[in-house]
């Protein structure tokens, strides 16, 4: 039993050198192969996620252009609307504003045509009245007539002029 | 029946007695297990890394792959950090070789290389040679020796605090050895223990040997099982505690 504890030195040696032996063996037969595949692998997935995360932001960014864009867009149209309505309620107040003022001139008009039309017909009964007057003085003057034939002249003349009215 | 003279015929290295002219050459049951571990060893990398077209040698590369992955980001890196992944190829050798030679003891008839303290101690002794080799090679000679005196020790404890990180360092290394030695010698031990049982009560009456079989071979598939779980728990201690004792001479400040 004293033997496990005492080192055998042909053994010990023999051992480092199959050992070292068997190390460098598998990593230039074996580990080598095995490590570059997975770091090859490794590399390859870390390119790929890189590549899906430059595609991603790329995308990101598009998007966020795109909605600025849109947002631009909506604020263009929003305002585009907002300056027609009230483009159109600047001419709606026009029109009717106008329409009134043509309003008010046309009745203005009409009443300055009735006004016109009322004194030229009070003229034309002045001028009638004037000339029955007249009439009536001179067929007095040429009959003689008495003042009872001179009456009768003027009630003739009234009636003819109050016939003339209603017609 | 000598129980100890058993034992000893189980545990202990045979040798077989080679000459070359006068040099005695050092074939014995150990060491040619260890060449045989080793061609069997090498034999099972060298498939895992040919990447050929059938459904096993996938699997099998596959397996070396996922091998490499637990090593390195297991061990090697937490151990050492990314310096270590230099050092990748021996730690994936060293802990398949403990492992192999761990396994190769639970096969009948086949020695268990590990319960033999000069093979633990050369593998410790290469571990340690690694130790240096890393501490020369990040440090260099003058800066690998300052690591063994830790930074802000008064000038006057320098003579005391050397030679005391010197030997913790060759004590480190003893331990290395000695942990797997005692390990796999005392688990073979209680596991030959266990089946002399049976013969020693059998000697004294055949019907309390055969009675005394069943409880005993329950114990012993037990003890195989435990046996199984130290082949893998001693593999993987010594691997760590190999590139722990590297990364901290790596990283001594």
């Amino acid at each position: 039993m004293d033997k496990l504890l005492n080192p055998d030195f042909g053994v010990f040696a023999l051992t480092v050198v199959n050992f070292l032996l068997l190390v460098w063996l598998l990593h230039k037969f074996a580990w080598k192969g095995i490590i570059g595949a997975l770091e090859r692998r490794e590399k390859q997935i870390a390119d790929d996620k890189a590549a899906a995360a430059a595609a991603r932001k790329e995308a990101e960014d598009i998007k966020a252009q795109l909605d600025s864009k849109l947002q631009n867009i909506a604020a263009e149209a929003t305002k585009k609307m907002q300056e027609a309505v009230a483009v159109g309620n600047a001419q709606k107040e026009q029109l009717l504003a106008e329409t009134k003022q043509e309003a008010e001139r046309l009745l203005a008009q009409a009443k300055e045509q009735i006004q016109a039309e009322k004194t030229q017909a009070l003229q034309e009964i002045k001028e009638q009245i004037v000339n029955t007057a007249l009439l009536a003085a001179t067929k007095i003057t040429k009959e003689q007539v008495t003042q009872k034939t001179a009456a009768q002249t003027v009630d003739e003349v009234l009636s003819q002029l109050s016939e003339r009215k209603k017609k | 029946m000598n129980i100890s003279e058993t034992i000893a015929h189980h545990i202990l290295d045979h040798d077989f007695g080679v000459m070359i002219g006068t040099v005695h050459l050092p074939f014995t049951a150990h060491t040619v297990t260890m060449f045989c571990i080793s061609v069997v060893l090498f034999l099972f990398v060298w498939g895992m890394s040919c990447n050929g077209k059938n459904i096993f040698a996938r699997l099998l590369h596959t397996l070396g792959e996922e091998y490499v992955c637990f090593m390195r980001d297991g061990i090697v890196v937490p151990g050492m950090g990314e310096e270590g992944k230099t050092f990748l190829s021996y730690f994936c050798t060293l802990f398949l070789f403990i492992l192999f030679s761990n396994l190769a003891g639970l096969i009948p008839e086949v020695k268990t290389i590990t319960s033999n303290i000069s093979v633990t101690g050369a593998l410790a002794v290469c571990s340690g040679a690694l130790i240096v080799y890393c501490g020369i090679k990040f440090h260099g000679v003058a800066g690998f020796i300052k690591t063994f005196v830790p930074g802000g020790t008064p000038w006057w404890l320098v003579p005391l605090i050397f030679p005391l990180e010197v030997i913790s360092l060759i004590i480190r290394v003893c331990v290395l050895a000695i942990r797997l030695f005692a390990n796999m010698l005392s688990g073979h031990m209680v596991l030959l223990s266990l089946l002399l049982i049976v013969f020693i009560i059998g000697q004294m009456s055949k019907i309390a040997g055969t009675g005394a079989a069943f409880p005993a071979m329950g114990l012993e598939i037990f003890m195989t099982f435990l046996e199984l779980l130290v082949a893998f728990l001693q593999a993987y201690v010594f691997t760590l505690l190999t590139s722990i004792y590297v990364g901290l001479v790596i990283h001594s400040h």
